[in-house]
């Protein structure tokens, strides 16, 4: 399926793609990013990616309607990354403080939510929402839990959550509407390093559930997460 | 050859004081907002007047009641709204070179016309550069605004009494001007016609809650557009909330959102928002 432009102003456009959000889209959507950046890499400023769409900041007036219609993406030339990220994450009380009473709103036992979560591998979509946020796909429809009505003032960095459909990490302190199931003890952006974040759209995660004193070791001696 | 380093020190500030260049450009992709001047078009006029590069580092201020101190000599030049800056309780013009000396003491006082005020120095203040800017934002420099007692870093110049700057009238039109030029957002065509028209010839006011992230307006649009899957956003869209609230994003916001994007404001125009107070009243010229 091809997306649809639209020119939002002469130096802002987007292409939606009206699919359901999936691996196959992703693919379609790194493919049509790694064409503009050859193609354009003088007149991009940056691009921007959300589940169902690409947006170009363009540095002046830039039309490409006509470009797009005369030139065949393969969105085949690029195939997704098989790298799986390691996050270590504590889901004792201490650290995932809304973990019980999810699970007691779903009518399962804790230690089955913590399967559920820890099971999947996540796809990483784009970054968005703070820096070093990873938009993730793949939450198990079991744990989909509307955000709580009143959001917290300040959840803590490395918190796990799951919020709607998705879950994610708090990458620093927030304020946040998302029920707080864990904590990773590793850091997920360093603005001091280049990148600051250390995986890309398009490589997954998968949370390995670990304890208390393994937390406090992992936040004595940081290491960096490793993937297979 | 290095230059030596002076310092000032902030005797007094009120909320939002902040360092502001041209934002972190190229780093949405980490999740990392654009930030930078909110006013650009006043910001790159005080560094044109100093002779600096477009996008060297001045304070920002979102309220009255900034003073410094300078321990060195340079150059300062104040642009922005229109305000009773003093340097050592004399009056002094916007929009003009102007020579400091050690011990000098600057302040930004009641603004006539117009929210922030920029306050360029010679060079550029060189507070650190993180990503690509040394604009302020929280998690990612040091600290996020200014409060009493920091020091910031500028370039020592000599002692001198010439005061430069006197021939350039820049106008201040568009503090006052209530339209504001904006582009449909993507999701303007889901609107229905009542959404629309409520857009398009509605007179709106800004509301109290205006801050580096978000100004909210307070007018309720009518609105039965569901949220939608996120999608980029961009300082200057204006989101409409399920509840019909409109939420316009300024130059800290995230760069992404799920909220329907129904206009958009061009860079002249969230420079011109940017400027106006709670209460103020405006309206959209749609292109």
């Amino acid at each position: 399926m091809m997306p649809s432009y639209f020119q939002i102003t002469p130096t802002l456009s987007e292409f939606h793609w009206d699919m359901e959000v999936s691996d196959e889209l992703l693919q379609r959507q790194l493919a049509l990013k790694v064409k503009l950046e050859e193609k354009f890499q003088q007149e991009i400023i940056d691009i921007r990616i959300g589940f169902k769409s690409l947006g170009i900041s363009w540095k002046k007036e830039m039309l490409i309607d006509r470009w797009f219609e005369k030139n065949e993406i393969d969105f085949q030339s690029i195939t997704l990354s098989s790298k799986i990220w390691k996050i270590p994450v504590c889901y004792d009380e201490a650290h995932g403080k809304d973990l019980l009473s999810l699970a007691s709103s779903k009518n399962i036992e804790p230690q089955k939510l913590i399967h559920l979560h820890s099971t999947p591998e996540y796809r990483i979509h784009f970054f968005g929402f703070l820096p070093g946020f990873m938009y993730l796909e793949g939450l198990n429809p079991l744990l989909h839990s509307p955000r709580k009505k009143i959001p917290e003032l300040s959840i803590e960095p490395g918190s796990v959550a799951i919020g709607g459909s998705q879950t994610g990490i708090y990458p620093s302190a927030s304020p946040g509407g998302w029920h707080i199931i864990g904590q990773t003890p590793i850091s997920l952006f360093d603005p001091t390093a280049f990148p600051p974040v250390f995986a890309s759209p398009g490589d997954k995660i998968k949370f390995i559930s670990i304890d208390k004193e393994e937390f406090n070791e992992l936040k004595r001696n940081p290491s960096k997460p490793s993937y297979q | 050859m290095k230059r030596e380093l002076a310092e000032l020190t902030v005797i007094k500030t009120g909320p939002g004081t902040s360092i502001q260049d041209l934002g972190r450009i190229g780093f949405s992709g980490f999740g990392v907002p654009v930030s930078g001047a909110m006013d650009a078009f006043a910001m790159k006029w005080v560094n044109y007047l100093l002779g600096s590069s477009e996008n060297a580092a001045v304070i920002e201020t979102l309220q009255p009641g900034l003073k410094l101190q300078f321990n060195a000599p340079t150059k300062i030049c104040v642009g922005g709204a229109l305000a009773k800056i003093k340097l050592n309780e004399n009056l002094i013009s916007l929009d003009k070179v102007i020579p400091v000396e050690s011990g000098d003491i600057l302040e930004i006082g009641a603004q006539t016309l117009g929210a922030i005020n920029y306050i360029g120095i010679e060079g550029g203040f060189q507070t650190d550069e993180i990503l690509g800017s040394r604009s302020f934002y929280q998690g990612i420099t040091s600290i996020s605004q200014l409060s009493k007692g920091n020091n910031l870093s500028y370039f020592k110049g000599k002692s001198s009494s010439i005061t430069k700057g006197a021939k350039v009238k820049i106008s201040r039109d568009y503090l006052e001007d209530e339209v504001l030029e904006v582009y449909k957002g993507p999701e303007w065509r889901f609107l229905d016609t009542e959404s629309k028209e409520a857009l398009n010839s509605s007179t709106f006011t800004l509301s109290k809650l205006l801050n580096r992230m978000a100004f909210q307006i307070e007018e309720l649009v009518p609105n039965l557009l569901q949220e939608m899957a996120t999608a980029p956003v961009y300082p200057g869209t204006v989101q409409l909330t399920s509840g019909g609230k409109l939420i316009v994003l300024m130059k800290d916001a995230q760069v992404t959102g799920g909220y329907p994007r129904v206009l958009q404001l061009p860079e002249k125009s969230i420079a011109q928002l940017s400027q106006k107070r709670a209460g103020s009243k405006f309206r959209f010229k749609i292109k």
